[in-house]
């Protein structure tokens, strides 16, 4: 090994690699980074979500919120030109600090005000505030090929092309899975914080973001998800549903969402499972076709 | 400063190039060791004085021990354990964060200090610095030497563990020209690759392992991740060895191999020759065989076993599961010894490879206890692989990506390193490195410090 002359070697090595990132410089300008790539992680589906909204045109409506809303996926609902840009394990503050520094607004935000104990992630608001080229400068072979290969094994679909299965799970009766566990557990996490001070800033913060937005003809609106019976008792959750009422206590600023909770299940405890997204999306469809304004 | 930052590639980049400046030939030894001052000090300034107490504190004793042996070596030994054992173990009786817990300063001081990164490294560097010089009976060496030998930047942190025996005749002026530059840069580059591209990758999967997201998993997805983790952990630690040894080459100085290849063995005992190499035989040259080895007949080699297993898996940290680890790894030496020759005696290719998978999954389903040290947290997800799986919406994992990211160790312990040796390949050998070097810049997993940092 030592008898390998060290300056050949070391120049074939550097050379090839030179190639392969200019071949995939080429590869990018050639093909575009315009792959979804898939989720492996819930930060994985974070950024296809957040790289979708600042490449696509901007859609009429948007969601933003944390892991509860993420389980609202874009298909259960009719409403055209929806997006959701919650963020699993995010803040609401994080999706709504990203819209409103783009150029364009939807025309209705809506804002989840469950979970305000987190801090925007500023490291994400910084990177999709800027012109909107999120994407990484060289094509990924792996991370391009992979995701080609699962969406054309799962191709994804619209509401539309979705209504069938979602119907067939509508139709189906709620789960009887036996989640005490979690919810107990969940319970316990949610009954030892205290996230008063979080959630007076991040409320505040929410307010100045709705002055600067609605002035632009944007309606801003805050909703809320269920939890499942035991949590609603939660420390926690009591804590943040008073400071949010308090701060917004105009019933004009919140979408009224009906369901009937008895036809709702938390798998995990904490978040809605597929049928009860399927449900709750109905209901704010039914919601955002009652406001006032262009359909 | 972790090897995976631009900082450190600065580093190294300013200090190679003063060690081989003719100005400063005769520093050489004086700069590697503020180098690694500087390396370890660099985001944690505090624990330099502990360093330097350890360092200076095992010099004094290996001046007496040169003296008398007999007294000195065990206080020396002695010194350091209770080094090792008051930072490693005091968070069984005291809070990470806990604070003013006695009212005296120093004390609270110590007691408040986080682990110091590489301590169990160290301290295994200092115990052998005093077992082999005062064993050869010579003067002892320069106080800079003994600091170059235990806090040598490549290996300061989690190894490889290099006995003095081996290290100290190497300390002598070095010479650009001796420098092996392309085996240091296939050290390097596989060890990068080996990091960025595999363990950083499978990380992002193998963090569903972590309590409570494992029980939202489907029961193969369970079976799934523990391999990856398997695959994981010796990417991510043969990453760290082999970038090690490949930046010591540069500086002249070769570090003992830390893996070979431990997923194709067929005992193991075998797999302990072949997986940290250098603490297992660290292990046996200090404790094994100190305690009796196998000279004083099979139980009290099967006691010896299980201790040297048992302190083997304390001595990754204060744990239940990492106890249980090395006692269940001792308790597979023992059931394997009265068989292996046995065994050794059938040659047949396929139970040859009955042998292999079987070594490979009792290891891997081992490696549970290392990921979860909550022994609780361990049995649950082991019992979960066993139970199926209740969730009706778990999290969704894409084998292809997961193949992906595996096959490097894969390809790396089945295609033999011989195919690589043959002339036509070896033309083709510095392509599939620099294929290597750009695949881990395109294709690097989010930034994850080496799982062996924590030791």
């Amino acid at each position: 090994m030592q008898g390998t002359p060290a300056i050949p070697w070391l120049a074939k090595c550097g050379l090839s690699a030179l190639v392969l990132l200019i071949a995939c410089g080429f590869a990018t300008a050639w093909f575009g980074n315009g792959l979804q790539l898939p989720a492996t992680t819930t930060r994985d589906g974070t950024l296809i979500t957040l790289n979708r909204y600042v490449r696509e045109p901007t859609p009429d409506v948007v969601l933003v919120g944390s892991s509860l809303t993420f389980r609202l996926k874009e298909e259960y609902f009719a409403t055209p030109r929806l997006r959701n840009l919650a963020l699993a394990g995010g803040s609401p503050v994080t999706g709504l600090e990203i819209v409103a520094n783009q150029s364009r607004f939807p025309r209705v935000i809506l804002v989840e005000a469950n979970v305000l104990s987190r801090q925007a992630d500023t490291a994400l608001v910084e990177k999709y505030s800027r012109s909107g080229n999120a994407e990484p400068l060289l094509f990924r072979p792996i991370r391009t090929g992979v995701p080609a290969y699962e969406n054309w094994l799962h191709a994804a679909i619209n509401h539309a092309q979705a209504a069938s299965a979602l119907s067939g799970t509508l139709e189906q009766p709620p789960s009887d899975f036996d989640n005490h566990i979690y919810v107990d557990r969940a319970f316990q996490q949610m009954n030892a914080e205290d996230p008063a001070a979080a959630v007076r800033l991040n409320v505040e913060r929410i307010e100045q973001l709705i002055r600067t937005i609605e002035p632009r003809g944007t309606r801003v609106l805050l909703f809320e998800l269920p939890y499942s019976g035991q949590l609603e008792d939660a420390r926690s959750v009591k804590i943040t549903r008073e400071i949010v009422h308090a701060k917004f206590n105009d019933p004009n600023l919140w979408l009224h969402i009906d369901f009937s909770t008895a036809e709702l299940r938390w798998a995990d405890g904490v978040h809605l499972d597929e049928r009860s997204a399927m449900i709750v999306a109905q209901s704010i469809d039914k919601a955002l076709s009652s406001l006032p304004g262009p359909k | 400063m972790t090897f995976t930052s631009w900082q450190f590639g600065i580093f190294v980049a300013a200090v190679f190039g003063a060690y081989y400046f003719p100005p400063f030939k005769t520093l050489q030894i004086q700069l590697l060791v503020i180098a690694s001052l500087f390396f370890y000090g660099y985001g944690q300034p505090e624990l330099l004085p502990l360093l330097a107490v350890a360092v200076l504190g095992t010099y004094l004793f290996l001046i007496l021990a040169v003296r008398n042996r007999p007294i000195w070596l065990p206080i020396g030994i002695a010194f350091n354990l209770a080094l090792l054992a008051f930072f490693k173990y005091k968070f069984l009786f005291v809070g990470p964060a806990s604070t003013g817990l006695t009212g005296v300063t120093p004390v609270d001081l110590l007691l408040e200090l986080p682990l110091p990164i590489g301590i169990s490294f160290f301290v295994f560097h200092n115990i052998s610095l005093l077992v082999d010089l005062t064993r050869q009976k010579s003067a002892p060496p320069d106080l800079t030497s003994v600091f170059l030998y235990i806090i040598f930047f490549p290996q300061l942190v989690s190894g490889p563990i290099t006995r003095a025996e081996m290290f100290m005749p190497q300390i002598k002026p070095k010479y650009l020209v001796d420098v092996p530059f392309v085996e240091a840069a296939k050290w390097i580059l596989s060890g990068f690759f080996f990091k960025l591209y595999v363990a950083n990758n499978l990380n992002e999967m193998t963090s569903y392992m972590d309590f409570p997201l494992y029980e939202t998993l489907q029961t193969q997805d369970r079976w799934l991740l523990v391999f990856l983790y398997g695959y994981q952990i010796y990417a991510d630690f043969f990453g760290y060895s082999a970038i090690a040894i490949g930046l010591a080459l540069l500086f002249g100085y070769r570090l003992p191999v830390n893996f070979n290849l431990p997923y194709i063995s067929i005992s193991f005992s075998e797999f302990w020759t072949r997986w940290h190499i250098s603490l297992s035989s660290w292990l046996r040259t200090y404790l094994y065989i100190p305690l009796g080895g196998n000279r004083h007949g099979a139980l009290r080699t099967y006691l010896n076993l299980m201790i040297v297993m048992g302190l083997g898996g304390l001595w990754h940290g204060a744990g239940l599961g990492y106890l249980m680890w090395g006692l269940l790894h001792g308790l597979l030496l023992v059931i394997e010894r009265p068989l292996i020759s046995r065994l050794q005696s059938i040659d047949s290719t396929v139970f040859r490879a009955v042998r292999i998978s079987f070594v490979f999954v009792c290891v891997t389903l081992l490696w549970i206890f290392f990921r979860l040290p909550n022994f609780d947290h361990a049995i649950s997800y082991l019992s979960g692989m066993f139970a199926p799986s209740t969730n009706p919406n778990p999290p969704k994992l894409f084998y292809s990506l997961a193949l992906l990211y595996s096959l490097p160790v894969i390809i790396q312990h089945f295609v033999s390193s011989s195919l690589f040796e043959r002339s036509s390949w070896r033309g083709a050998e510095p392509y599939l490195y620099g294929s290597m070097a750009a695949l881990m810049y395109l294709e690097a997993g989010p930034e994850t410090s080496f799982i062996y940092f924590q030791f």
